[in-house]
């Protein structure tokens, strides 16, 4: 049986560990708690191959739920809590009950005895990727900013596949808040899938927008970005209602702050988007609504007509209005 | 905006409770009625309550009245949503029919002290039926039943035709699906006349708004689809889409769903349709919402049926805020879905949609005007600091025929 060896022996660890006062076995706890998540993944696999359902992972959960309750009192083993949590976090996203971080969450966040700076920086960098992506699920933009960049920049340097598993949401997050990366930052840790992404929103396409989703679906729905991708479509409308409101200033700069909606319906079937007057005109709405355009429509002569100042207002680092 | 009404202080419960006892009273007189058999009838209530009572002191027992006290708090947080969505629309006859169906039948979930047929551990007491009745009553079980009150495969069948012929409402038909149901799952059942029962039942419950009673179809159904049972999970996916979009409003869950989605049903035209509705409700998209909500397949209209009040409550938000100075409530109730258009006539006929709009919008809160040539606007600047969400009124004061006491009465003598 692969189980058995590992169910006995944090068994015998454990009730000894409760009770020393020191952190001496700090070390040997970690390896004994990321073995039993390994173990239980392995496990679990075997018995799904097997066709039993597969449930050591879970148990695995339970499990350490009891250690960080041991880890979570005064003293200097407390500093070994948070690496108990992000274990905990990885069992929580592979099973898909993430809801069960919020308690952990509560506890690391809110209880006294816990001082965030004073545990290991390798697990305060774990810790913020995974809870910079629950923000990212509660589409709290600007905390999955805040959280996903802490864990960027103490990452460290040289990993590039923890950074690329960080920028992966990272990146969404900032074009949903009006950020746009480097082309070398893509190109460097081969995030090659937001590529025409970022295309569409520079140049206002929406049809490329709507490729390379498409093209990148599975991808994006498995990391659980697709929705925020799919949310920069207003972005990417307001920056072709910019472009046409450049063009006509160009053209006549009296005339520039009335765009005609017939105009907006051209330049979408330019892109081959076929929408009708009263789509358009919803969408016009929306973004006078969220404040990505500033203006108003009048419908009876089908006109926006576009503020004075300013009409195309940047995001600077805050999310559309919801 | 988002509701938070305590469940105690929902009008309709108290509403609820005279006719419940109505109902009891109901029964009572159809056992007086039939002096005949009054002490056998006596003597097997005797025998069902002492195996009841020795059932319920089991360990095992308490664990699954646990579970199924999780499930009734997830049924409740669909009961509670519901309400949140009812307002007074004369339009709307046949969605407030459907809630206060689901009500009843939320309602008689709730008092049950017992556990759904499908929570009991059937293998231990699996059966072989020898009843040959068609028309047989739901009766809650909590032991092993007796063969001669079993319907076997071939008599289920005709019991299933007969529940899709019938012209009785949804309660009737409710109750004898959920004792096919009962006499499947006694029997460990599990083909393709199974799959048809949990899709009818699945059907006719979306029909009348009973988002408790689908949800227990639906997760049924998922576990014999991926058993490889056919049926049409191409249908059901597609509810099951929409299900997550318009009423749990989790991302995960939505994400979940979307990920497990196949190249094939993706291609599907109900699938395809459903993930057009999530596109149109993400975006906030409501002359798409309403356009698809007017041409769905199936019955994805009967879901989105729960989320027309609030993207039409979002349609009029937004375009307060976005139009100067003013915009004619016929152009508001055609793209919102008030106007019925037809191929044959493309303006609202007989003008009952603008009227229904016109309600609407006084319900809500909106300001209205008059413009130069008569024609009544809507005063957006006005309008965009006085809209509200009204309060849910009660079903039942609505006088819905679907709660006539008759059918209490009626039910007792099946």
């Amino acid at each position: 049986m692969l189980t058995t060896p590992s169910k006995k022996q944090p068994m015998l660890f454990f009730p000894e560990f409760r009770n020393w006062e020191s952190a001496w076995a700090l070390e040997a706890l970690y390896v004994v708690a990321y073995e039993i998540r390994i173990l239980a993944e392995r496990a679990d696999r075997e018995l799904a191959f097997n066709g039993k359902s597969p449930e050591k992972l879970k148990g695995a959960g339970s499990f350490l739920m009891k250690v960080f309750g041991v880890l979570a009192g005064k003293g200097p083993k407390r500093v070994g809590a948070l690496y108990v949590t992000c274990q905990l976090f990885k069992i929580y996203f592979k099973l898909g009950t993430v809801n069960l971080c919020r308690s952990v969450i509560r506890s690391i966040e809110t209880a006294r005895i816990f001082d965030f700076e004073e545990f290991p920086k390798r697990d305060k960098v774990t810790y913020m990727y995974y809870t910079g992506r629950l923000e990212v699920f509660n589409e709290n933009f600007p905390a999955a900013d805040h959280k996903l960049s802490y864990a960027l920049m103490h990452c460290h340097p040289h990993n590039e596949a923890n950074i690329r598993m960080i920028l992966k949401y990272l990146i969404p997050v900032k074009l949903s808040i009006g950020v746009l990366p480097k082309d070398w930052l893509l190109e460097k840790y081969g995030l090659v899938e937001y590529n025409n992404v970022i295309q569409a929103l520079k140049r206002g396409d929406l049809r490329l927008l709507r490729e390379a989703l498409e093209e990148h679906e599975d991808r994006f729905l498995r990391s659980g970005v697709f929705l925020v991708l799919e949310k920069l479509e207003l972005q990417v409308y307001q920056r072709l209602l910019k472009k046409i409101y450049i063009i006509q200033k160009q053209r006549d700069p009296s005339k520039a702050h009335q765009m005609k909606l017939e105009v907006i319906v051209k330049a979408l079937k330019w892109l081959e988007i076929d929408m009708d007057l009263d789509e358009v005109e919803c969408i016009v709405a929306i973004l006078i609504y969220k404040n990505l355009v500033k203006g108003y429509f009048a419908h009876k002569s089908k006109v926006v007509v576009l503020s004075k100042q300013d009409p195309f207002p940047k995001l600077n680092s805050k999310p559309v209005n919801s | 905006m988002k509701f938070s009404l305590p469940e105690k202080k929902l009008p309709s419960k108290n509403t609820q409770r005279p006719a419940k006892r109505q109902h009891l009273a109901g029964g009572l007189n159809a056992a007086n009625n039939d002096a005949s058999s009054d002490s056998d009838k006596e003597q097997s209530l005797t025998a069902y309550y002492s195996s009841a009572i020795s059932i319920a002191n089991t360990p095992e027992e308490k664990k699954r009245r646990e579970s199924r006290s999780k499930r009734f708090e997830k049924g409740q947080g669909h009961r509670a949503e519901i309400n949140y969505l009812k307002q007074k629309n004369a339009g709307a006859g046949n969605l407030y029919s459907r809630r206060a169906s689901a009500l009843m039948i939320s309602k008689s979930f709730d008092d049950s002290g017992s556990k759904a047929v499908e929570d009991i551990d059937w293998d231990a007491l699996t059966v072989k039926g020898t009843c040959q009745e068609i028309e047989k009553r739901y009766l809650r079980l909590t032991s092993a039943p007796d063969p001669s009150s079993v319907r076997p495969e071939e008599v289920l069948e005709k019991a299933l035709l007969m529940v899709q012929n019938s012209q009785k409402n949804y309660l009737y038909k409710c109750d004898q699906l959920k004792s096919i149901r009962q006499d499947l799952t006694v029997q460990r059942i599990q083909n393709q006349l199974t799959v048809k029962v949990y899709e009818t039942h699945a059907r006719l419950s979306l029909e009348a708004g009973d988002l408790p009673e689908y949800n227990q179809c639906q997760s049924q159904l998922k576990t014999l689809y991926a058993e490889g049972i056919e049926g049409c999970d191409m249908e059901f996916a597609a509810y099951n889409l929409l299900c997550v979009i318009l009423h749990s409003n989790n991302n995960r869950d939505l994400v979940s769903s979307m990920s497990r989605l196949t190249e094939g049903s993706k291609k599907d035209k109900a699938v395809k349709h459903a993930l057009a509705v999530r596109a149109a409700v993400t975006s906030g998209n409501y002359v798409m919402f309403f356009r698809l909500y007017e041409d769905a397949p199936n019955l994805n209209s009967c879901l989105m049926d729960l989320y027309v009040e609030k993207m039409r409550y979002r349609a009029v938000s937004c375009m307060s805020r976005s139009y100067r100075p003013t915009i004619p409530v016929s152009y508001i109730a055609r793209v919102l879905g008030f106007c019925r258009t037809s191929d044959a006539n493309d303006e609202d006929s007989d003008g009952s949609g603008l009227v229904e709009c016109l309600e609407w919008m006084k319900a809500h809160g909106a300001c209205l005007a008059s413009d130069d040539g008569g024609e009544i606007q809507l005063d957006t600047k006005a309008s965009s600091s006085s809209l509200y969400m009204p309060e849910p009124e009660d079903a039942v004061a609505h006088g819905d025929a679907n709660l006539a006491v008759n059918d209490f009465l009626t039910r007792t003598s099946l």
